[in-house]
C-alpha cells in the first residue's frame, strides 16, 4: 500500500495541494522520543508510509516490539504533534511492530535450528517453588497476546510441568531424521521432556544424558521463525543451565523470586551465573507478592515485602513486576488454562502482561545497543 | 547494561594470517592471537589441573604446525577451537582472551 499510495500521491501532486509536505510531517514526528532508546522515532526509522491527502495525514509507526508498554503514549504524542502542523485537520497513526533480532552470526549459524529465533529469554530462579514455570508460561502467553510469535521450551528435565500447564497431552512428533515438531498450545510452540514420556513416569537420566536432551531441544526442534523463545530453566545453577547457555545465544534472563530473604540468596547465585555467562539480566519478577482478599481491598503482604525490589535495586536491574497471589493462578496451571489467557483482566494477569512488556522493552534496548555484535559465529580455518 | 569490560562481546572474527586469529571486540579493540600459542594455553581440564591449576600440557609437545580447523562461539561468553590434533575441549572465555598477551 505504501509504495502504491506514495506513487499515486506523486502523480496527482496530492501532497502539495494542501501545502503539507512529507518534511513537515517528519519534522513534527522527530519531536517524539522513544523513552528507552533515547532517540526520536524518525531517526530510529520507526516512521513509515507517510500519506498526505488534502488536510489528512496518515502514518505508520513501526515499533521494536508489539509488547511495547508505551505504545499508547507514543501514539498519542504522534497524533498531537501531527495535529500541530498548520493545515492538518485529520490524523491517523497506525502502530505496528517488527521485533528486532539480536545480532546474528557471521556465516553459517552454529545452531541452525535457532537461526530464525530473534530473541531467547531465559526464565530462571535460584531455587524451586517460586513460581518460575508459572511465570514462564504466563510471560509466553502475555507476549503471544500482543501478536508476537512465541516458543516455550521446558528445560526442567526432571520435573516437566509445562505440558500440564498448557494442556498438551499428545507426544511430540518426529518430522524426519533429527527433526522434532513441537506441538502447539494456543499458537505457542511448546517442547518438554513431558511430551516424550507418560505423565506418571519419572525421567531417570544421568547428568550428561539430561544435557543432551536439552541440547536436542535447542538444535533439533523445528522452531522456525520466532520473535521470542522463552526457556523455563530448571532451578539452580547446574549442568543444564550451563548446557543451555553454551548451546544457545541466550539474549536475556528474567529472574523469578519470592519476597523472602532465603529465596533471594539463591537468586543472587543465579544472577552471578548469568554474569559469568555474559547473559544480561532483563529484570526480576517477584511472585506471591501480596494477596488482595475479597473482603477488603487491602494488599496483604503475606511473605515479607519488597524482596524483589531490594534485589533489583542492589543489582541494578529493574523489577519487571510484582505478581499478587491469586488462587486462580494455581488452578489455571493445574487445569492447563494459563491465568493470562483465562482471566486477562485479573490483577495477576495484568502484572504478567506488564512484566512481559517491560522485558520486551529491555530486549529492544539491548538489541539496539548490541548492533554490530556477533551473537553466534563460526570460522573455518584455511590452510 | 552499557558496554563495560564485563560484557565485552565479539563484533568481528577473522583469520588474519596463516597462523593468526584476529578478534575485534565490541569496544572497538582488535587483538591478534597466534593459534599455536592459543593451543599451548588451552584452559581445559586435561591441559590445566582443575585443583592445582598447574599446567599439565607440555608446551613443547604442541608442534608449530598445529592449526585450527574451525572456531565457533560458545553461548555469549566464549569461543571454542577445534584443533588439527583433535583437541577441542578448551573453552576460551572472552575475558580470558582479553587478558592473554600472545
Amino acid at each position: 500500500m505504501g509504495l502504491f499510495s506514495s506513487v499515486k500521491d506523486k502523480l496527482s501532486g496530492g501532497s502539495n495541494r494542501s501545502g503539507i509536505t512529507e518534511e513537515q510531517v517528519k519534522e513534527a514526528l522527530a519531536k517524539v522520543q522513544d523513552p528507552d532508546l533515547h532517540q526520536d522515532i524518525v531517526a530510529l526509522g520507526f516512521v513509515r508510509n507517510i500519506v498526505i491527502k488534502g488536510d489528512k495525514v496518515s502514518v505508520e509507526v513501526n515499533l521494536t516490539t508489539p509488547a511495547c508498554p508505551v505504545k499508547e503514549q507514543l501514539k498519542a504524542q504522534c497524533e498531537s504533534e501531527l495535529r500541530a502542523i498548520p493545515g492538518v485537520a485529520h490524523v491517523e497513526v497506525t502502530m505496528t511492530a517488527t521485533t528486532r533480532a539480536a545480532q546474528r552470526d557471521n556465516n553459517a549459524a552454529v545452531v541452525p535450528a535457532l537461526a530464525g529465533v530473534k530473541n531467547i529469554i531465559a526464565v530462571a530462579s535460584g531455587k524451586g517453588g517460586v513460581g518460575k514455570s508459572t511465570s514462564a508460561v504466563n510471560l509466553a502467553y502475555a507476549l503471544a497476546r500482543t501478536g508476537s510469535k512465541v516458543g516455550l521450551l521446558d528445560a526442567d528435565v526432571y520435573g516437566p510441568s509445562i505440558p500440564r500447564m498448557v494442556r498438551i497431552t499428545q507426544l511430540a512428533e518426529e518430522g524426519g531424521p533429527n527433526v522434532i515438531i513441537p506441538p502447539l498450545a494456543d499458537g505457542i510452540k511448546v517442547i518438554s521432556v513431558g511430551m516424550f514420556t507418560q505423565a506418571s513416569d519419572a525421567t531417570i537420566l544421568r547428568g550428561p544424558m539430561a544435557g543432551s536432551v536439552i541440547k536436542q531441544f535447542l538444535t533439533q526442534v523445528q522452531w522456525g521463525e520466532l520473535d521470542y523463545l522463552v526457556i523455563d530453566y530448571p532451578p539452580g545453577t547446574g549442568d543444564i543451565q550451563l548446557t543451555i547457555s553454551q548451546t544457545a545465544p541466550v539474549t536475556g534472563a528474567v529472574i523469578v523470586t519470592t519476597p523472602q530473604e532465603v529465596s533471594l540468596i539463591d537468586v543472587r547465585k543465579a544472577m552471578s551465573m548469568f554474569k559469568t555467562l555474559k547473559v544480561p539480566v532483563l529484570g526480576v519478577i517477584e511472585t506471591m507478592s501480596y494477596f488482595v482478599c475479597d473482603g477488603c481491598d487491602k494488599k496483604h503482604q503475606i511473605f515479607r515485602s519488597g524482596g524483589g525490589e531490594r534485589l533489583a535495586r542492589e543489582s541494578g536491574v529493574s523489577l519487571l513486576g510484582a505478581i499478587p497471589i491469586d488462587p486462580r493462578v494455581a488452578v489455571g496451571g493445574d487445569e492447563g488454562r494459563p491465568h493470562v489467557a483465562a482471566f486477562p483482566e485479573a490483577p495477576a494477569s495484568q502484572a504478567y502482561i506488564a512484566a512481559a512488556g517491560a522485558a520486551a522493552q529491555q530486549l529492544s534496548i539491548l538489541n539496539a545497543q548490541a548492533s554490530g555484535i556477533l551473537n553466534q559465529f563460526a570460522l573455518e580455518w584455511k590452510n | 547494561m552499557t558496554s563495560t569490560a564485563e560484557n565485552i562481546r565479539v563484533s568481528a572474527i577473522e583469520q588474519a594470517g596463516p597462523r593468526t586469529l584476529a578478534v575485534t571486540w565490541s569496544d572497538g579493540r582488535t587483538d591478534q592471537f597466534d593459534v599455536v600459542k592459543l593451543r599451548r594455553s588451552c584452559p581445559c581440564a586435561s591441559c590445566i589441573d582443575e585443583w592445582t591449576r598447574e599446567q599439565r600440557l607440555k608446551p613443547d609437545d604442541v608442534p608449530e604446525t598445529i592449526r585450527p580447523l574451525r572456531i565457533e562461539s560458545v553461548g555469549a561468553y566464549a569461543l571454542k577451537i577445534h584443533f588439527s590434533d583433535g583437541h577441542s575441549t578448551g573453552i576460551y572465555t572472552f575475558q580470558m582472551l582479553r587478558g592473554l598477551n600472545l
